[in-house]
């Protein structure tokens, strides 16, 4: 899950000054959070392009808004021939791609994948900088930050531990973006009793075995569409954490840092209400 | 037949040693079925695993043992003695000692049938559609090999033509799974292609078992046709045995305990290979004896990996048809280059 790229603190720093004073007219984005701040920060017009996984419900925060423009495979290919003034992408993966783009003189501004609430609101700034509507961003941060005010209002103690536990065994790690939305609604990432810094894989006996007072998972009730999604239905999951113990965030609302975050606070929030009651 | 009259002591002795593998290789299973349900991620004491199984122990204990460790290993030695016995059925029925599932291609057809029946919303992960979709392909890929190769089970041709139906039907699992836009589709496909016990559960468990009973049922079944058959097919043909029937059955139960094997574990190859010809010098040639001995040695190699797997250090889980692999091919290579006067010949 945290595919999409990793840090951006250089490459921030090398683009607001020379980007800020002329906006691109087209931009694009193969990179799914970026399609998230693309699309809640750019011009409509502005928006040349989002990568393959911008219309994804399960995924994609703002799948609906997405499919009002071109989808692209996220391969060097249709991107060139788009030829945008400017293409948003992660900064890890895809090297091969980034790359052959910029040897065919397409401008990248890479992002790295936030590992807190102040990583993502640096990130909103960059994107309203290049997009050339700051004030947009800050209305977002705005938005982020009383989300985040609310959400500490009513904390817990920061004594439950939770582990988010994605389909085969994938674990967000301590070190991410999830663990400063958990720290900020007052619940503890129990990855650090593992040792998991920045997630992995885990058996479904080490997560028994770890003992988390509460685990986070994307839905309610998943399908067995695969075997990776299957291991979220197995008995002993069911056994030892039934609904109650369960906190159900979608993964559209924790997968990237933007305009999705005050929604996933507040559902952070509500979710706490209801466990601690 | 090997019960001739007047027997010299030598005989007796080796008659007295095959009574004894069985119930010595039923021992190294029971043992390895409780280093398999010792042996996990979290760490317990045996105490503690020995209590957790009976019901005592914490909570978190009894879930890890009898939840998460007891179908992982009642699968690993059911389906390791699933491919033995197939194994030593189809060298059997070709009088081969190259026949095994997985070089047939049988596996990685039922895994392409599992994949297909998830691909076209046939059902989910864990529906009967799996293992009877995994049946049928496994069913179909033993056919047509059955079919290519012919009465004569040349050698070269077995080898050629199952490594052209596996590759394709790994292709093919493949290509579904991207076809299907699963995101994740990389991770899929080692599963299918690679196979893996991790995390099974008892519904797994009910998903594969009946077909493997049926399938080792139908299998058992002929083994005094076997020993009929090795003496020739003409031979046999005159002696009663109806070896086009004998043929289908095999088949049948082949893809019965394959297919139904893969639909829960992926793809697990060599076990049907090697057990066979582990055991063969322990109880002869007879391939009637050597069914009851290649299933618990079969069962034992698969546990033995499977323990293995938990046992090295990594940092994502290792697909247990690699360790099974790691020894099978250069198993299969010597059993290649012992035969290769055989092989040479069939291409001059």
């Amino acid at each position: 899950m945290n595919v999409f790229g990793r840090l951006a603190a250089a490459a921030a720093l090398a683009c607001f000054a020379p980007c800020a004073w002329s906006a691109p007219a087209r931009i694009a984005s193969i990179n799914m959070c970026t399609d998230q701040l693309l699309l809640a920060l750019a011009d409509p017009e502005q928006i040349a392009g989002l990568g393959p996984y911008a219309r994804d419900p399960q995924m994609s925060w703002l799948a609906e808004q997405a499919k009002n423009y071109p989808r692209l495979s996220g391969e060097a290919e249709d991107l060139i021939a788009l030829n945008p003034d400017l293409a948003l992408a992660g900064k890890y993966g895809k090297k091969a791609t980034r790359d052959l783009l910029q040897d065919h003189g397409v401008k990248i501004a890479e992002f790295d994948v936030p590992r807190s609430i102040e990583d993502v609101k640096t990130q909103v700034r960059r994107v309203g900088e290049i997009v050339g509507h700051p004030e947009r961003a800050r209305a977002l941060n705005d938005s982020i930050d009383a989300a985040a005010a609310r959400a500490r209002a009513s904390a817990a103690d920061g004594r439950i531990r939770v582990l988010a536990v994605s389909r085969r065994g994938w674990v967000a790690g301590s070190n991410g973006l999830l663990s400063s939305l958990l720290a900020t609604v007052g619940l503890a990432n129990s990855a650090s009793d593992l040792g998991l810094r920045s997630g992995g894989f885990v058996t479904l006996e080490t997560v028994i075995a770890t003992e988390p007072d509460l685990i986070l998972v994307a839905e309610s009730s998943p399908r067995a569409e695969d075997q990776g999604k299957a291991m979220l239905l197995h008995p002993a999951l069911d056994r030892r954490y039934p609904p109650a113990r369960r906190i159900v965030i979608p993964e559209a609302l924790t997968m990237c840092g933007g305009p999705m975050l005050p929604a996933a606070l507040d559902r952070l929030s509500d979710a706490i209400g209801r466990a601690s009651r | 037949m090997s019960a001739t009259t007047g027997a010299p002591p030598a005989t007796d002795r080796a008659g007295l040693g095959r009574a004894l593998i069985s119930p010595a290789l039923a021992g190294l299973v029971a043992v390895l079925t409780l280093a398999s349900l010792s042996v996990g991620a979290a760490k317990l004491p045996v105490s503690a695993v020995v209590d957790a199984l009976f019901g005592a122990g914490s909570e978190a204990h009894r879930v890890i043992v009898q939840d998460i460790r007891l179908p992982r290993t009642l699968l690993a030695a059911t389906i390791g003695a699933m491919h033995g016995l197939s194994g030593a059925a189809l060298q059997g029925l070709l009088r081969n000692p190259l026949a095994a599932p997985s070089l047939f291609g049988a596996p990685q057809a039922a895994a392409f049938g599992a994949v297909l029946a998830i691909a076209t919303g046939l059902g989910d992960a864990l529906s009967f559609a799996l293992p009877l979709s995994a049946i049928l392909m496994a069913f179909l890929s033993a056919c047509i090999l059955v079919a290519i190769v012919g009465r004569e089970s040349n050698l070269l041709l077995l080898i050629l033509a199952g490594l052209a139906l596996s590759s394709l039907a790994g292709a093919a699992t493949a290509l579904a799974l991207n076809l299907a836009s699963n995101p994740f589709a990389a991770l899929e496909i080692s599963f299918w292609l690679l196979g893996s016990l991790d995390d099974r559960s008892f519904r797994h468990v009910l998903l594969a078992w009946p077909f493997m009973a049926c399938g080792a049922w139908l299998l058992w079944a002929r083994r005094d046709a076997f020993r009929v058959l090795s003496l020739g097919e003409e031979a046999a043909q005159s002696l009663g045995v109806n070896v086009t029937a004998l043929r289908l059955q095999v088949i049948l139960g082949v893809a019965l305990g394959v297919g139904a094997s893969v639909a829960v574990s992926g793809t697990i190859g060599f076990i049907g290979l090697v057990a066979p010809h582990l055991m063969r010098p322990l109880v002869g040639h007879d391939p009637g004896r050597l069914l009851a001995p290649s299933a618990l040695a079969g069962a034992a190699l698969l546990l033995a990996a499977d323990i293995a797997v938990r046992l090295i250090p990594s940092s994502s889980s290792i697909k247990v048809g690699v360790m099974t692999a790691l020894i099978g091919v250069p198993f299969f290579l010597y059993l290649v280059f012992r035969e290769r006067l055989r092989l040479g010949g069939a291409t001059a």
